[in-house]
Order: C-alpha cells, then sequence, then structure tokens
C-alpha cells in the first residue's frame, strides 16, 4: 500500500513538473515558426542556427526557409494553389501574379502608410511603388535586390555576362576583350594549349544552357550585344528620346549574327557537344568541375560553384571567373551589360501570404530585417565573433573569420542572410561601411584569389562591373525592366499565347540553328517558324506597356 | 470465359428481402464503392463548366464569364496541340504495343523455366525496376544514351558505328528511347499477371498435347497462347483508354529544346499553357478524356465483332 502511495506521489511529482515545464516553454513560444518558399537555389540553414536564434529573439520570427528550384516556376505556384498548400512568406517569382490574382497575398497598402513600417517604404520611391500595383488597385511585393542605400559601393557584378575562367586571361597576358569573334578565338587557343586541367578533367571550351526558362545563356545575348541593358524579353529603343520603341532582339542583324558564330564554334568543336542536352544540375556540376573556360550566364545563376572552388581548391588555380562586356562591333561604345543604376524587377518579390496568422506581425518583421542592426547581424554577423571594428569606425575581418564565411559547413550552422527578405546595398547607415562586407573595399580584395587580384592589378580594375567597360548610365528609363511585364503573361490573352509559342519555338529552334550544317537556310526556317507565333501581338502589348509606364514616370 | 457465362443466370435471380438480406454485407461495401466513386469520380466533373468559362481563380466557378467554345476553338487552331496530341497517340501506342509484347513473351520464357530457383529468382530482378521512380530512370537513360555513354561505348565497340551518336539531338531517336525505357522498366512488372495465367492452365492440357508429340514451340502455340489470350484481350481494352496518358516524367525529363515537337504530350502541353489558364486546361482534359473513350469503346467493338473477350 505504502509504496504505492510513494509511487502515486512520484508519479504526480512528474506530472506537475512536466506541466510546469510546459508552461515555461510556453512563454519562450511567442516566437512564431514561420515558413518561407523562393524558387531559387539555396542552402538550408541548420536547425538551431545562431544567427537565426539571435534574430527570432530580437524580433520574435524564426523563418524556415525553403528553396525550390523547379524549373517552371509558375506551374509549382500553381500547384501550390490548387492545393492551397502555402508557406507564410513567400517570394512567388513568375508565379506572383498567380498568387495575387487568387487572393492568397495580403496587400501591402495599408502597411506602407503607416509610420511604423518606415522601413519598408523607405525601399522605393512613390513613384516605383506604383510600379508594384497591381491591375486590382493593391501592391503585394516588393522587390528587395538591387537597391542601394546612400552611395553606391558595389564592386560585383550580378548579372549577365560572356563569363570567362581568369586563368584564361592571364595565360594571353590580359588582353581588351571586345567581340565574339575575338572571345572565342581566346578560348579556343587556350584549349588548344591545355586541353586537360591538373586534375585530368578534360576543358569544354564553350557551354551554353538551354533548359527550361534559363535558357536566357543562349538567347537574350543579341540584346547586349546591340548595347541595351537587360529588358529581358524586348529591346527599348531610344534613338528618339521621346517615344521609346520597342523592338524584337530575336530578328535583328546581330542576332543573325551572333548564333551564326555559335553555329560556326559548335562545328569547329569549340561548343560543348551536350549542350542542349543538359539540365540545369549538368550544367552546375560542369562548372563546378572547372571544364568550362566560358559561358555566357547571369552571375546568380552560377554563383553557387564558388564555394566549391574554394573547397576543391581551384581558386588558387585561376578557375574563378570574370564577366567581359561583348559588343557586336568593335569598338562600338554602347554597351550596358553592367547596371549602374538600381532596377527593381516589379514583376515579383517578398510577399505575405493569407495563411500567414499574423500579418501585421509579419510586415513588422520584414519591417526590422532594415533595422541597421539587424541588417549588420544578416551580413556581417555578431560584433568580434564575425568581424571586428578598427578605429575610425570600419568593420573588417580577419583572415580565419573569412574563411568561416566561406565554408559551407560553418554557414549552415552560424550564418543566417533571409537571402531574399528586405535588404540593402551601398553604404551602411553610420556613413562610413558598406552595407554588406562583399561590397566593403577592404574585405573585397581581401577575399579575392590570388590570380583574380593579378587580374584585377593588370587592367587597373576595382570591380567587375569594371570588367564589362559599361557607360557609366546611373538613370534608366523608368520602365526598364520591360521584362516585369513580359513575365506575367499567359494563355489567357492573345498576346501572352504569342510571347509563350515565342518561347517555346525559340526552345526548339535554337538548339537546331546552332548545330545545323547548314545554317542559312535552317535559320530561314527558323525565322519562318518564329513569324508563325505571331510576336507582332506580344510586340503592340509590350509598346501598350512602354508607354503606359513613360507616362507614368513624367 | 466460359465459367462465367454459365454462372451468368444464378446472378439474375429474384431480388427479394431475403436475398438482400443474405448479402447486406456485400451491398454495404459495394455501396462504399459506389459513394467513393460518386463522391472522386464524378462531382469533380462539376469542374467541366471551367471549359465553358474565362475562369478567373478569384471569381470562381460561379462569378466566371462564360465563352462558350473558345478554349476548344484555341486548342484546335494551335498546331502545337495537335502536334502534342499526335505524338501522346504515337508514343502511346508504340509503348503499348512494346510492353504487352515483351511482356507477354518475357512471361512464357520465364513460365518454360524449369529451375525454380532461378524462375523466382529472375522475376524480382525484373519486375524490380516498376519500383524506380521516373526521375531516376531518366537519369539511368541519361546516362545510358549520353555521347560517352553505355550505348555508344558499346556500338563503338562493336564497330557498328564510328563517331557516338548524340541521342538527344535528334528527334528519331525520342520514341523508340521512350519505348525502350517503358520495356526496361515494367516488362518484368506487367508479365506477373501474364505468368500468373499460364500457371493456371490446366496442366493436364501440356500432358494430353505431350503425348500426341507436341514439342515445347508447339505447346506455347496452341495452349498457352490460347489459354492466355482472353487475358490479353481485356488487358489491351484497359489500356488502351491509358493510351492518352502516354506520359508525363519521361517526356518532361528527357525531351529538352530540339526534341520538343516530339516529346511533348498533352500533359506537357496542359502544363505549359493551362497552368495559368485553368480553362484551357480543363478544355484540353475533356478532349483527352473524350478521345480515351472513343478508343475504349472501339477498341470493345472490334473485340466483340471477333468474338473475344470483352469489357462490356
Amino acid at each position: 500500500m505504502k509504496s504505492k502511495k510513494i509511487i502515486a506521489l512520484a508519479l504526480a511529482c512528474t506530472l506537475s513538473v512536466g506541466a510546469f515545464a510546459g508552461c515555461a516553454k510556453k512563454k519562450s513560444e511567442s516566437i512564431s515558426d514561420w515558413t518561407m518558399i523562393a524558387f531559387m537555389a539555396g542552402k538550408e540553414l541548420n536547425e538551431g542556427n545562431e544567427i537565426q536564434e539571435e534574430l527570432a529573439k530580437k524580433t520574435g520570427v524564426r523563418l524556415k526557409e525553403s528553396w525550390n528550384t523547379s524549373q517552371d516556376v509558375a506551374s509549382a505556384v500553381g500547384t501550390m494553389i490548387a492545393s492551397n498548400d502555402l508557406p507564410d512568406l513567400i517570394d512567388g517569382g513568375n508565379g506572383s501574379k498567380m498568387l495575387a490574382e487568387a487572393g492568397m497575398l495580403v496587400a501591402w497598402d495599408d502597411y506602407l502608410a503607416k509610420d511604423e513600417y518606415k522601413n519598408l517604404k523607405e525601399m522605393f520611391s512613390d513613384k516605383q511603388w506604383e510600379l508594384f500595383r497591381q491591375a486590382d488597385g493593391h501592391i503585394y511585393w516588393a522587390n528587395v535586390f538591387g537597391k542601394t542605400y546612400g552611395e553606391p559601393k558595389s564592386r560585383g557584378h550580378n548579372d549577365e555576362a560572356f563569363w570567362v575562367q581568369v586563368r584564361v586571361l592571364e595565360w594571353a597576358g590580359y588582353p581588351i576583350i571586345e567581340t565574339l569573334d575575338e572571345y572565342f578565338d581566346l578560348l579556343d587557343s587556350y584549349a588548344k594549349a591545355n586541353p586537360v586541367n591538373a586534375d585530368g578533367v578534360e576543358v569544354i571550351p564553350y557551354t551554353a544552357l538551354c533548359e527550361g526558362w534559363r535558357y536566357f545563356c543562349v538567347e537574350n545575348a543579341p540584346e547586349f550585344l546591340d548595347g541595351y541593358p537587360n529588358d529581358g524579353s524586348v529591346i527599348v529603343n531610344l534613338d528618339d528620346p521621346d517615344n521609346p520603341k520597342i523592338e524584337d532582339y530575336n530578328v535583328t542583324p546581330t542576332a543573325k549574327m551572333y548564333f551564326k558564330k555559335l553555329n560556326e564554334v559548335y562545328n569547329a568543336g569549340i561548343m560543348d557537344p551536350e549542350f542542349a542536352t543538359m539540365d540545369y544540375d549538368t550544367y552546375i556540376a560542369k562548372l563546378a568541375s572547372g571544364a568550362v573556360l566560358g559561358m555566357c550566364d547571369q552571375n546568380w545563376d552560377f554563383a553557387q560553384i564558388n564555394n566549391t572552388f574554394i573547397d576543391k581548391g581551384y581558386k588558387e588555380l585561376g578557375y574563378n571567373y570574370v564577366p567581359l562586356g561583348l559588343v557586336a562591333e568593335k569598338g562600338q561604345t554602347k554597351n550596358q551589360w553592367h547596371a549602374y543604376a538600381d532596377v527593381p524587377n516589379v514583376s515579383s518579390g517578398i510577399a505575405v501570404t493569407t495563411k500567414c496568422n499574423d500579418a501585421d506581425k509579419a510586415f513588422k518583421f520584414l519591417n526590422q530585417m532594415l533595422d541597421q542592426e539587424i541588417h549588420d547581424l544578416r551580413f556581417w554577423g555578431v560584433k568580434d565573433v564575425d568581424y571586428l571594428v578598427d578605429e575610425n569606425g570600419l568593420y573588417y575581418r580577419t583572415e580565419e573569420m573569412r574563411a568561416n564565411w566561406q565554408n559551407d559547413a560553418f554557414r549552415a550552422k552560424h550564418v543566417c542572410n533571409y537571402s531574399y527578405l528586405p535588404q540593402w546595398g551601398g553604404t551602411h547607415r553610420d556613413g562610413k561601411n558598406a552595407m554588406k562586407p562583399e561590397d566593403q573595399e577592404s574585405e573585397f580584395f581581401a577575399t579575392l584569389s590570388e590570380p583574380l587580384k593579378k587580374a584585377f592589378d593588370a587592367y587597373g580594375y576595382t570591380s567587375y562591373g569594371d570588367f564589362l567597360r559599361s557607360e557609366h548610365i546611373t538613370q534608366l528609363g523608368f520602365w526598364y525592366p520591360m521584362y516585369s511585364h513580359s513575365n506575367d503573361m499567359d494563355s489567357t490573352t492573345d498576346y501572352g499565347a504569342a510571347w509563350l509559342k515565342m518561347g517555346d519555338c525559340k526552345h526548339e529552334w535554337l538548339p537546331v540553328v546552332i548545330t545545323s550544317k547548314d545554317f542559312e537556310s535552317d535559320w530561314a526556317a527558323y525565322q519562318a517558324a518564329y513569324a508563325e507565333c505571331k510576336p507582332e501581338l506580344f510586340l503592340a502589348e509590350m509598346q501598350k506597356e512602354l508607354d503606359r509606364r513613360a507616362a507614368l514616370g513624367k | 470465359m466460359s465459367t462465367i457465362e454459365k454462372d451468368a443466370p444464378a446472378l439474375k435471380s429474384k431480388l427479394n428481402k431475403a436475398e438482400v438480406k443474405r448479402q447486406r454485407v456485400l451491398l454495404i461495401v459495394a455501396g462504399l464503392y459506389v459513394v467513393y466513386g460518386i463522391i472522386f469520380y464524378y462531382l469533380p466533373l462539376f469542374g467541366w463548366i471551367m471549359a465553358f468559362q474565362n475562369y478567373k481563380l478569384k471569381d470562381g466557378i460561379f462569378g466566371s464569364q462564360f465563352v462558350g467554345f473558345k478554349w476548344f476553338k484555341f486548342l484546335f487552331d494551335d498546331k502545337t496541340f495537335l502536334r502534342d496530341l499526335r505524338n501522346t497517340l504515337g508514343m502511346g501506342v508504340i509503348n503499348l504495343v512494346a510492353t504487352t509484347v515483351t511482356a507477354i513473351g518475357f512471361a512464357i520464357l520465364l513460365s518454360e523455366v524449369r529451375n525454380v530457383m532461378g524462375k523466382k529468382i529472375v522475376q524480382t530482378i525484373s519486375y524490380l525496376p516498376h519500383f524506380l521512380s521516373w526521375i531516376v530512370v531518366t537519369s539511368i537513360v541519361r546516362d545510358a544514351f549520353a555521347t560517352k555513354g553505355m550505348i555508344n561505348e558499346l556500338l563503338q565497340g562493336l564497330h557498328i558505328i564510328k563517331e557516338p551518336i548524340s541521342y538527344f539531338m535528334h528527334t528519331k531517336y525520342f520514341w523508340p528511347i521512350v519505348a525502350i525505357s517503358n520495356v526496361w522498366k515494367e516488362t518484368g512488372w506487367n508479365a506477373i499477371i501474364y505468368l500468373a495465367t499460364i500457371t493456371s492452365i490446366d496442366p493436364s492440357l501440356y500432358e494430353a498435347a505431350a503425348m500426341d508429340g507436341a514439342g515445347r514451340w508447339q505447346k506455347i502455340k496452341h495452349i498457352t497462347l490460347p489459354g492466355i489470350r482472353s487475358t490479353i484481350i481485356i488487358l489491351l481494352i484497359m489500356n488502351i483508354g491509358n493510351v492518352l496518358n502516354a506520359g508525363f516524367e519521361v517526356q518532361y525529363l528527357l525531351g529538352l529544346g530540339v526534341l520538343k515537337p516530339v516529346s511533348e504530350t498533352i500533359d506537357i502541353y496542359v502544363l505549359n499553357y493551362g497552368m495559368a489558364n485553368f480553362s484551357l486546361g480543363t478544355a484540353a482534359g475533356i478532349f483527352k478524356t473524350f478521345i480515351a473513350m472513343i478508343l475504349i469503346f472501339l477498341f470493345n467493338f472490334i473485340a466483340k465483332r471477333a468474338g473475344e473477350e470483352r469489357l462490356f
């Protein structure tokens, strides 16, 4: 009997302790565990990531980021809508408009009007915010990239270019490469002299990804070669500055010249024979192996290989890429590969979904992300642990800290950028430092590998942007970029259907003309097939949108 | 089979209270399936209305504007859709024929193996690929058919070709590759049902044939094949309805760029053009169902005329 009582007492104690523990836990659980999805490649953080926990303490939100690399964003978003299975926050990419139309996003308007959320409001000018407004009169998202606070400090080139491994330039004595002919000659002669890498991998002088939406790698170079900025789907001709005109870069003489050149190098064996059939993963694997000497791509599309280069020591071998701003004709000064102006892509951005149970808190959280203290924590890390401050108030890192921040394992357990949440480039609010370490002069040069440093010195460049030799245009047309309109199109409209058809046609024909044995006739057949897609419907709609935006900007 | 026909009159016994009571468990179970069918197969058909609307997620089925046959017209004016219809039918038929023939052949070969152990091992190994997902199978196929892949090396080693062929750059290889992938993946699995039927053939038939001096080949021809004929027909009829489901994953994963003209199926079309445009997707779906029904009725009719076993 007695023993039973004791057991009962013990049990009761355990239970009540459990209950108290439960209470205690509940108290600290004012931290909301939310989820977020972005349609980009990314690294998932470890459970209990140190800076993430710190941010959770400060903001009351712990955000679990997932990365969806599906090649067709609109269909992935469509599936999410159909199954009503949404995260709390989302960067819907091309599917953003679908989400808004389905009524799945929370409108920003009320929040932007309130002083509490002034960090968010500060991201764009009133006019720019207008561009984010959807047909139903609301703003549902804000693009977080390409925004400069104060003085520009950016040293990177996050966008498109013809890239070349820096060892190739070193081998050739750091020449200035201006045209496609020079570029392919350089790649070819290097590959002939050095057919095999140090670890026995055969070099691939040039490759081009053709898969899914990433086929811009092969498709849109003519626009840049002619010296236009990345309007994406069209060229905006400014010959008459008061009457900007839409033009189609798929049918220009430069387009023909470019594809003819690719055809020539393909038949000469300079171009990767598998270029047309590889998927994105294969492409990245090829780049990460150090085999590919050159390609045309957006930096963000392949930047993930940098860590592999560090791990494998390829960095010291000069496998890192530098961008080249090629132009259609030698001596052409029209060149806008590198954008010196901020370019909000209004077609997508960070959004709060209706699934989120506390929208006020979500916007407060987004707003807090731009507080200087939080911003520092996200990008610089913890003071005295991840960076030090010198007597002039300038942030810097030691070799060890730098190595840590480049190490995937360390990043997973310690670093938390929340890279798809609102953020700034440019100058720190203290007026001295850069918002992000990669833009800090001392850090930028300290993290460059030896071969890269040599190239920067040889050319006398101080940023990746310099390599592109672009015009210093700091103010782009208010309509820019036009792709934010075409990204939203679908088959419900005749121009949208034409746009999809044009894409299909190019997916199908570009590899054919590049691999053709009879370029002229295949090119003519391609142009005929292209004309059948009725591009004029699409171009007329783009002109309409251009006029609308131009009027808005006045 | 004849046994069913003999039993048929018995089923028509009077439906009285006692009979209902006697079969109540069966009726309840059957009733559940009817309810299931109504909920999951018939109620969703209501959504077909979307095909005749400019369906907008926000407005819903009741608020969207009706546009009649606009989307059907769109489909039939669209060369891409007609091309994809051709691809779907083409690959569907090739896959059906290839997988059926190989499965029957494989089942017969396997049933002729006398070593029980060996038979079991071969059977188990051969149906394992069925459980692999297409994403895995397509990577294997991609590697095997790569320029420096297994197939090219083999053919070069045998001096059948001089230069490696890039199979995924030429449209003419695509349908065979899809058929081969299907055969590789499904033969073992599909053979199971034929094997089971072969096992159920009365052994005395074989003994009698052996007495009459029939060899192996003759036994296969005159006993095994006729013995599984009705199974073959039934399975064919059932699979005919699936011809338009010729595939999505394998074509989607293997059919990049150049191959689009031969690789795109209706399902992929729906994905590309119908994802933000639900009306168009629904219209394409209705059309697909319509074709599938025609095919089933047609084949059933042919089977009936030929005096064969049939579905209904």
